[in-house]
């Protein structure tokens, strides 16, 4: 039940981010927005218990693609964002609205004894290293190597297209 | 087939990944003047790999790498197809003007490592593998497409080809993921299994993933309202990448087609049933019915307007894109039969006119049809092969265009009366597109001063002209020997595992 709830929740919160980045006039907006889709996104991977995957969520797209994102937002120089007072009330609201929210969803797992914390997760073990690594070796080697393949002839098309002298 | 006992049949392809080390090695030794030297390395291994290729099994079908890749004779052909298009397009580039300004070392590397993302998309069987393939055959599609960085069209080119490319890919990525959500599996032919055990509750997400899938497949090769990236991306873009954007990928998005949909939505059934049943309840058939009709249409009408050779090139191929895709949804092994034997003539004729493109603007620096005025008459060699190629692409009888068509149309016909109004629209496309070709031949002849320098362009120019223009002629008139060849190439790997 707990667990549905939280699905839905985040779900919903996914998606209303993800709208917002793409109704956003603000392109500073839209990123941090975005941020705020990945980081629901990896809520939703760890109550699928994808572990890792949440954290790999979190660490390259939230952490690395989005600070290459605001790097081009910045050097583009989209013109100053005005803080608009109604918007300032509205961030103010909404950040009290999930700080409630998020306290309230911390007490009720705490409170439940649904026993959501301490539950023997079994042979499930999908979403962890091992069974990732282990795949990516046997199962998906072929595609692994493509894979480096595939970043190979990026990072010389970059190296190409950037370097200095044409 | 496990991962170690995969890599012999796996060795054609990894003759092409040493091709692509060995360069990439060899780029660095070489100074910016010497690095067009590359591009004999990358022959030499292109050379080796179709030796390769030539020796392994040619009846062998094996799935290889745990399933997700497969080794049969249709991706045998069309593995020849691409090495022979890249060979072609690196002799050209050798050629060509436009690229003797810049350092080509990174150049005929990119084009090295395309050849195995080709291959690899004509024999995946596996939906990671399918999106894997794509994603490298179009990066490197980019970065060839922009390689003039100091000309404001290439870099437009290339910057309006990644954010189609990147949309495109983004809802072929959807599609893609729907189709794993209802089966649970990414293998094609447990897919196959699972969704027609799925029930009619599901047809309407498999119709949208099947159109989000043919967005993904249908930008490669270029089918029409998938195309907008077409005519700006083989306008700016060097010429004989143009040459090859119009043809390499184009057969490696075909082959997947094939493929892809054969095995999803056919039953299952092997090549050597004439007509195959095809699944109930998903109109896709209907949906390539139409998109195919729309593509000739719209391709061959916005021709007529163009007045730079390498648009109206463009605007062809997208037309014969459309011709391709009719035999698509005929789901019957003389409608891939047709496919297979078109795509080699047209690799032939469309290179072709590429390559006189190419030395027409090295000799008199013009891609303007209108300025080609009187060089039939001051060069009687490039204007009378560039006639041949443009009888060719239009399907008139001595030249080899004229049998690709009649096999399609045949296919149409033999295929049932569902697909006769498809056949009548392909045939009225067929004659608008002779207005736009004969034009280039018009002006090439009855325009302009009649001077007579007898030009005849140097050495390999030359050469790849007339390599082109034999079988373009030849196999209009003798094709057998390239029919055997495709006959016996049409087997798939179809067993289920």
């Amino acid at each position: 039940m707990t667990g549905s709830f939280f699905f839905y929740f985040f779900a919903a919160v996914t998606l209303t981010s993800a709208l917002l980045v793409v109704l956003n006039r603000n392109a500073v907006y839209s990123a941090v927005l975005l941020v705020f889709c990945f980081f629901s996104l990896a809520v939703i991977f760890l109550l699928l218990e994808a572990y890792f995957l949440a954290i790999l969520e979190i660490l390259i797209y939230a952490g690395a693609i989005m600070v290459l994102f605001l790097f081009v937002i910045m050097l583009l120089s989209l013109g100053r964002e005005k803080a608009q007072e109604h918007f300032r009330y509205l961030q103010r609201g909404l950040s009290l609205f999930l700080v409630i929210v998020f306290f309230l969803s911390v007490l009720i797992i705490f409170l439940s004894d649904s026993g959501i914390l301490h539950q023997p997760h079994g042979t499930f073990t999908a979403g962890g290293v091992n069974a990732l690594g282990e795949a990516l070796f046997t199962k998906y080697l072929l595609p692994f190597e493509v894979a480096s393949l595939l970043l190979l002839v990026a990072l010389i098309g970059t190296v190409y297209l950037a370097k200095r002298k044409v | 087939m496990g991962n170690i006992q995969s890599i012999s049949y796996f060795l054609p392809e990894l003759m092409v990944i040493a091709t692509v080390v060995v360069a990439l090695i060899a780029d660095l030794v070489y100074s910016d003047r010497n690095s067009y030297k590359v591009g004999y390395l990358v022959i030499a291994g292109l050379v080796v790999a179709s030796f390769t290729l030539w020796l392994s099994l040619p009846e062998e079908t094996t799935p290889i790498f745990l399933n997700t890749i497969v080794v049969d004779p249709f991706s045998r052909i069309f593995k020849f197809v691409f090495l022979l298009a890249t060979f072609i397009v690196v002799l050209m580039s050798m050629n060509s003007d436009e690229l003797k300004g810049v350092r080509t070392g990174e150049y005929y590397t990119l084009m090295a490592a395309m050849v195995l993302g080709m291959s690899l998309m004509a024999s995946s069987v596996d939906l990671i593998m399918v999106y894997l393939s794509i994603e490298i055959v179009s990066i490197i599609s980019f970065i060839l497409a922009g390689y003039l960085r100091a000309q404001v069209r290439s870099n437009e080119a290339a910057l309006k080809y990644v954010i189609y490319g990147a949309f495109s890919s983004g809802l072929m990525l959807y599609g893609l993921s729907l189709l794993y959500g209802l089966t649970g599996t990414t293998k094609l032919f447990q897919l196959s299994g699972s969704i027609s055990s799925l029930g009619p509750g599901s047809n309407l997400t498999l119709t949208v993933s099947t159109i989000l899938m043919l967005a993904g497949f249908g930008y490669k090769v270029a089918i029409v309202p998938f195309h907008f990236w077409t005519p700006d991306v083989y306008e700016g873009a060097p010429t004989p990448v143009t040459a090859y954007l119009s043809v390499a990928p184009k057969a490696a998005g075909f082959a997947l087609l094939i493929r892809f949909f054969n095995t999803l939505f056919g039953t299952g059934q092997p090549l050597n049933s004439p007509v195959w049943q095809a699944m109930e309840g998903v109109p896709w058939q209907d949906i390539l019915m139409v998109l195919a009709a729309v593509t000739m249409t719209v391709g061959n009408l916005v021709a007529i307007q163009q007045k730079n050779i390498k648009r109206l090139l463009a605007y062809s191929s997208i037309a014969h894109a459309g011709y391709i895709l009719m035999g698509v949804p005929v789901l019957s092994q003389e409608g891939v039969y047709a496919i297979v034997f078109y795509i080699i003539v047209y690799l032939f004729m469309q290179l072709g006119a590429f390559s006189l493109a190419i030395v027409v603007s090295n000799r008199y620096g013009t891609e303007i049809i209108e300025e080609y005025s009187g060089i039939g008459w001051k060069s009687p060699y490039l204007g009378f092969f560039m006639a041949v190629f443009m009888f060719s692409l239009t399907g008139i009888p001595p030249t080899a265009g004229f049998i690709g068509k009649m096999y399609l149309f045949a296919a149409l016909i033999n295929g049932g009366s569902q697909f006769y109004w498809l056949a009548i629209i392909g045939v009225l496309n067929s004659v608008i597109s002779l207005y736009y070709y004969m034009r280039v031949v018009k002006v090439m002849y009855f325009q302009g001063g009649r001077e007579k320098d007898l030009y005849v362009p140097g050495g390999m120019s030359a050469a790849i002209v007339l390599a082109m223009a034999i079988p373009s002629i030849y196999f209009g008139v003798r094709w057998s020997f390239l029919a055997d060849w495709v006959n016996s190439s049409l087997k798939f790997f179809i067993a289920g595992f």
